[in-house]
Order: structure tokens, then C-alpha cells, then sequence
């Protein structure tokens, strides 16, 4: 009856239980998100919005009550007014910045001043607001990092990216994903997170080899299929229009940016997951650069001949293959404890984070 | 009296705690190898059902027990009209083909009628200031790009501008000045921009066959002056894009931009009516100032030749494209459908 964890270990000196693999599984399925997610875009259609604040609490209640780990579902626990009301200071930011920099073009200044120096607080308050708002076995998760702590992480360092034109910016990803996991803690129970910054200076290199590689790749290949054309002379002329020329442009480009991309994502994600320790665990993460290719298109192609009907399906898939890659390694059974510094907070962070497409990179 | 099972968590440690959950009037008791505790049931808060995922039942004191068995917690569970029909409409594949129906209704509904109707609303009721402001800044923004100082003589520029102060003489619209500027990029085109500023280039003059040609394409930028097109297919296409990316906010950008291919054909449409209301606002100005239709039809030839002589059918240049087809135009221009358009 009684749980693994508060098992007493029994004492074998010579043998010592090996860690114990443990990876999140999603219990749901696409015809159900399915169901949940026209609902709520219906419901949010006809109250002209304002249900979307309900209905990503249904969503991410969803989700996380059919991810369960070693046996436990997750919960989420926003709530849909906090989320509502910082909706709606979000939209009242963006109308008044969008008649004020028509009729004041120079108050395009200071909005860029306060966006820049608000932005960490925006960060804080909206990975805190997730983070509190998440809980498993009954506790709450935290990001223990305040918005004046978040504000002295970020500026500086952002100020030292911009000095040295971008070539700082590895190190600034390296920085700023260790302190991310780092001021998350799941109760009482932190996380610690070191990555050496040379590790994402190879990672962004590589991710520059692949997006020059393969535009010499599919440039040449591009050329050759153009000039293989121009001999058979079949007569279509429509192939040396702008157009097509234009159409194999950014095929080529942005078919090397998205591997690239893809790329970035999978290491980073593995990078930072390996490199983060918590008390008696570790975690590991496994994305693969083709999978996640074969998982964005196959996504992106879907949503275009469905007309968007088949987005619950890619948002399943995506999550499934992240879950499938990830696990969480049990070094040595612990109860863990709830902080004691958890109390409310609402969720306009997170929201105007949200409106603005700030990514949060989590 | 029922008996659920359950597992318990006393919000403390993350220890696991399998209990059973005995109902009885308005009490519920936790029972388990080593919990034994009782609330009152109206102390206590269920989270709503979602699916059939495990639902929470939240203590007094920061405890909390979780039970994936929903058919029993529905008993008990107190929710509101409103949250019933969510539940009811989510648990059954019928209601959501009937969402995905009139989904499909409310937006077409809202694209083709509503952010129309609601763009005019607002461009008649944007001041003639902010919208002058804007339309200086838009010129002043092309003058360092796509267009250059205008290389017509005095002689011709002036001869135009009396043509066009005819035209709004007897239109009665507030528009102008009619600018001239030479852009090699743009190529031979008219274009009008907020405020009734009109741009006229060098080339199109120069591919006239003579003044009245180009007051037929100036007429027609009136047109979309007098109805307000400008501010309002830019309202349209902002609120557009805005319905669009809210309604697939769920998902990243990229898929959410393939979802939204579908509104960049209905963009084009709103352009292709916009220019047969121009047109026909066109025809009717020229017959009023005593300008023959058939000058609109020859310099929509002569666009049309030369964009064909230039890009081999490929791209039209920019007056054709988003236009309505050229035999279409001209057939209007000499007054088959013209007389009995409004």
C-alpha cells in the first residue's frame, strides 16, 4: 500500500538500488483535446474573447491532468479571472501604444525605454505565475527569483550582448537558461543549473554551418533544376518569372533556417535539462534535430490542408514526442516539502507575455 | 452513503497517501492506513471536470485528495448552468461538429460583414487631422525609397492639375494635391493615399496617349478617395489579421500563419470590390465632366501591353494586379454594365 518513496530502502551495502528512470506520459488524445479546443474557440468566438481566459485554464487543466509522472497527474491551479484581467491590461497596453505612436511618433521612445527596462519584471511575474500555478502530489512549483533579481540578471547582460554586436549572445542564452532553471524549485526543493558557455557557442556555430551548408546544398540543387529545365526546353517560360525564382529563393533560405532552427531547439533543450540537478535527481532530455524537422512540418503542413482543424492533433503530437524524449532520473528516493514563501499572485505577468510573444524559452 | 477511492496529499510533503472517500449527508470522511480525517462537504472546493481527466477536491488547510473516479465526484460536483453546458458540449462529437460549423459561420460572418461594416464606422470617424498627418508621413516615407522627384515639365503638370481640380469640382470630394513623382521601380501607376493625396508617375504619363488617359486613372483613385478605401481596407486588414491570430493564438507562429492563408485570399477580394466600386465611380465622373469612357479602356490596354512586354505574362505591375480582370474593366468603360451600375 504504501508509496515507493516513503518506503524505508532496504540496507544492501553491496548492491545499491541503481537510479530509478522515470518519463511523464500523456494520458490523453487528440480527439479529445480536439473537443476541448473548438469549444473553447467557439465560446471564446462568441463572447467576443472574453471566455479565452476560461478556456486556456480548461486547456492547460487538460493537459496537465493527462500528464501523470510515476503515477501522478499534474494540476493547474491559475485562475481564469486573474488570467482575464491581465488580458485585458495587455490589450489596453497595445491600444493605447498603437494611437499613441500613430499621433506621437516620438513616444515610440519611451515605450521602447519602459518595454526594455519593464521586460524582466513582465519575465518574472509571468514565470512565477505558471510556476505557482503548477503543482504535482499536492505541492506547488515556484520561481524563487524576484522581479529586482530577474532585472539585475537580465539588463546588464543584455547591454554586454548588445556591446559586442551578438557575439556575446551564446554565452547570454548559456547565462540566462541556468538562471531560469535555477529559480525554479518544486516545493522547498530547488533546482540547480550550470551550463558552460562554450557549449552553446558550439551550438549556434553548427546552427550556422547548417543554415550556409545547405544554402549551397539546395542553392546548387535549385540550379541545377532550373538549368535542367531550360535544356529540355520544355517551354515553360513561367519558370523564369520573378515568381518562381522568388519561390525557390526562400525555399532555400528558409528550408536551412528551419533546420537550423529545429537544431537549436533540440540541443538547447537537451543541453539545458542534462546540466540541471535537483535534490536526488537529474534530468534528461533527448530531441533529436530530424524529429523535430519531421515534427514542424508535418505540424505546419497539417494545419494548412485542415484549414486548422488538425492543430489539436500537431499540439499532441509535439507534446508527445517532447514527453517521449524527456525523462526524470531518480538518484535517491526524497519526500519533498512545500515552501513556505508561496502565496498568491495575479496573472497579468504572464499575459502580457502571452500578447507580446515574448519567448519565455521553456 | 458511497465510498470512493482516492489518494491523498496533505499539501506539506509530497507523500502519497491512497485513502477512501465516504459521503455521508453533508460530510466527508478521508479514510486510509495512516489519514483519518473529516470536513464539512460545503468546506470543501471540486475542480471542474475536464475530459476525464483526474479531478482535485481541495481541503481546508491546504490539503488536498484527487480521484479519477469523475462518475462518482459528478454527484456531488455543484456546478453552474453555464459550466454544465461547457462540459455537456466538450463530452460529445456532435457538438463539436456543430462548433466547428458555426465557427466556421461566425467568422465569415465577422470577416465579410462585420469588420467591413465596423473599418467604414471608424474611417468616417477618424479626424481630418490624424488622417492628413498620415498621409504626409506615408508620402514622405515613399519619397525616400520608391519615388524621385518628378521630371515632367511645368507645361504638362499644370494642364493635369487643372484636369484634376475639374474632377473635384464636380465630384465635390476634399482630396489632393495630385502629386508627380518618377519612380522606376513602381513603373507606370496612380496610386492614392490617406488623406486623398494622389501620386501620379512619370511613367504612366509618358505612356499615355494623352492628358485625358491619365485623368481616367486619377478619377478612379478619386474613387477610392470618395469612398474611403484607403483607411478602410487598412482597418480591415489589421482587424483581419487580429481575429486570425487570436483564434490560433493555441500554436506557433508558423502553423498559425498556414491556418491563415485562407484570409489573404478574402483580403483580395475586399481589393478586387473596392476597385470595381472605383471603376464605376470613374466612369460616372468622366461622362459628368465630359470626359469619353473609352480614354479608361486605352490606357488599361496600353498598362496591360506593356506589363506583358515587361515580365513575358508573368507579374502585372501594380495598378493591374489585385485589379478586376482587364476585358472585365473595359467592357465597363464602354457603358455595357456602366449605365445600369449605381
Amino acid at each position: 500500500m504504501d508509496q515507493p518513496l516513503a518506503a524505508p530502502v532496504p540496507a544492501l551495502p553491496s548492491a545499491p538500488p541503481g537510479p530509478r528512470v522515470l518519463r511523464p506520459v500523456f494520458t490523453g488524445n487528440a480527439r479529445e483535446y480536439f473537443r476541448i479546443w473548438i469549444v473553447n474557440l467557439f465560446f471564446s468566438l462568441v463572447t467576443l474573447g472574453i471566455y479565452s481566459a476560461w478556456a486556456k485554464v480548461r486547456k492547460k487543466k487538460y493537459f496537465y491532468g493527462s500528464t501523470t509522472l510515476d503515477g501522478d497527474s499534474f494540476d493547474y491551479l491559475g485562475s481564469p479571472k486573474a488570467i482575464l484581467k491581465g488580458r485585458l491590461i495587455a490589450a489596453a497596453a497595445v491600444i493605447v501604444y498603437g494611437f499613441a505612436s500613430q499621433l506621437y511618433p516620438l513616444s515610440r521612445f519611451a515605450f521602447l525605454a519602459v518595454a526594455f527596462f519593464g521586460f524582466p519584471w513582465l519575465i518574472a511575474r509571468a514565470l512565477t505565475f505558471n510556476a505557482r500555478n503548477s503543482a504535482w502530489r499536492g505541492l506547488r512549483f515556484d520561481f524563487t527569483a524576484s522581479a529586482a533579481a530577474t532585472t539585475r540578471f537580465y539588463l546588464p547582460r543584455l547591454i554586454l550582448v548588445g556591446l559586442t554586436a551578438g557575439l556575446a549572445y551564446p554565452w547570454f542564452v548559456a547565462r540566462r537558461h541556468a538562471f531560469t532553471l535555477s529559480s525554479h524549485a518544486y516545493g522547498a526543493s530547488r533546482l540547480h543549473c550550470e551550463i558552460p558557455a562554450r557549449k552553446f557557442y558550439g551550438i549556434y556555430l553548427r546552427a550556422l554551418g547548417i543554415v550556409i551548408g545547405s544554402g549551397f546544398l539546395l542553392g546548387g540543387a535549385a540550379v541545377l533544376v532550373l538549368v535542367g529545365v531550360g535544356k529540355t526546353g520544355i517551354g515553360l517560360e513561367g519558370l523564369n518569372s520573378p515568381l518562381v525564382t522568388f519561390a525557390i529563393g526562400a525555399v532555400v533560405l528558409y528550408g536551412g533556417y528551419g533546420v537550423a532552427y529545429a537544431y537549436i531547439q533540440a540541443r538547447t533543450n537537451n543541453l539545458m535539462w542534462t546540466m540541471t540537478t535537483g535534490p536526488g535527481v537529474r534530468f534528461e532530455s533527448t530531441l533529436g534535430a530530424w524529429g523535430m524537422v519531421r515534427l514542424y512540418l508535418g505540424n505546419i503542413l497539417a494545419a494548412a490542408v485542415s484549414a486548422g482543424l488538425l492543430i489539436p492533433w500537431g499540439v499532441v503530437r509535439a507534446l508527445r514526442y517532447r514527453l517521449e524524449h524527456f525523462a526524470v532520473i531518480i538518484e535517491e528516493e526524497r519526500v519533498h516539502e512545500a515552501s513556505p514563501a508561496v502565496s498568491r499572485i495575479d496573472a497579468t505577468g504572464q499575459e502580457l507575455g502571452d500578447f507580446f510573444n515574448v519567448d519565455f524559452g521553456i | 452513503m458511497s465510498a470512493i477511492q482516492a489518494d491523498y496529499f496533505d499539501g506539506m510533503r509530497s507523500a502519497r497517501h491512497p485513502v477512501t472517500l465516504l459521503v455521508n449527508a453533508a460530510r466527508l470522511k478521508l479514510v486510509g492506513q495512516d489519514v483519518d480525517l473529516e470536513y464539512d462537504l460545503a468546506s470543501i472546493r471540486m475542480s471542474r471536470r475536464v475530459a476525464d481527466t483526474p479531478r482535485w477536491l481541495y481541503l481546508p488547510g491546504g490539503g488536498a485528495c484527487v480521484s479519477g473516479d469523475n462518475a462518482a465526484l459528478d454527484r456531488y460536483a455543484r456546478e453552474s448552468a453555464l459550466e454544465r453546458r461547457v462540459r455537456q458540449w466538450e463530452a460529445r462529437p456532435a457538438y463539436a461538429v456543430l462548433s466547428v460549423l458555426l465557427i466556421a459561420l461566425a467568422v465569415w460572418f465577422l470577416i465579410d460583414r462585420g469588420v467591413p461594416a465596423a473599418a467604414d464606422l471608424i474611417a468616417q470617424r477618424i479626424p481630418p487631422a490624424v488622417e492628413r498627418d498620415f498621409g504626409r508621413r506615408t508620402l514622405s516615407a515613399l519619397d525616400g525609397y520608391v519615388l524621385k522627384p518628378s521630371t515632367l515639365d511645368g507645361e504638362d503638370q499644370r494642364a493635369l492639375r487643372e484636369g484634376f481640380a475639374r474632377l473635384l469640382a464636380i465630384s465635390g470630394d476634399k482630396a489632393g494635391p495630385l502629386e508627380f513623382r518618377a519612380s522606376p521601380i513602381i513603373g507606370p501607376n496612380a496610386f492614392a493615399l490617406p488623406s486623398g493625396i494622389i501620386v501620379v508617375t512619370d511613367e504612366l504619363v509618358d505612356l499615355s496617349d494623352n492628358d485625358e488617359e491619365v485623368l481616367a486613372v486619377v478619377a478612379h483613385e478619386l474613387g477610392h478617395v470618395h469612398h474611403r478605401h484607403i483607411m478602410r481596407s487598412l482597418l480591415e486588414s489589421s482587424a483581419t489579421g487580429f481575429i486570425v491570430t487570436t483564434l490560433t493564438g493555441d500554436i506557433t507562429s508558423a502553423s498559425a500563419l498556414a491556418a491563415a492563408a485562407p484570409t489573404v485570399l478574402l483580403q483580395a477580394r475586399f481589393s478586387r470590390d473596392n476597385e470595381r466600386e472605383a471603376d464605376v465611380f470613374a466612369i460616372d465622373l468622366m461622362r459628368r465632366a465630359g470626359i469619353a469612357p473609352v480614354n479608361f479602356a486605352n490606357i488599361l490596354r496600353s498598362l496591360e501591353a506593356q506589363g506583358e512586354a515587361k515580365h513575358k505574362g508573368g507579374a502585372l505591375p501594380g495598378f493591374l494586379s489585385s485589379h478586376p480582370p482587364t476585358p472585365e474593366r473595359e467592357a465597363l468603360a464602354a457603358g455595357q454594365d456602366g449605365s445600369k451600375a449605381r
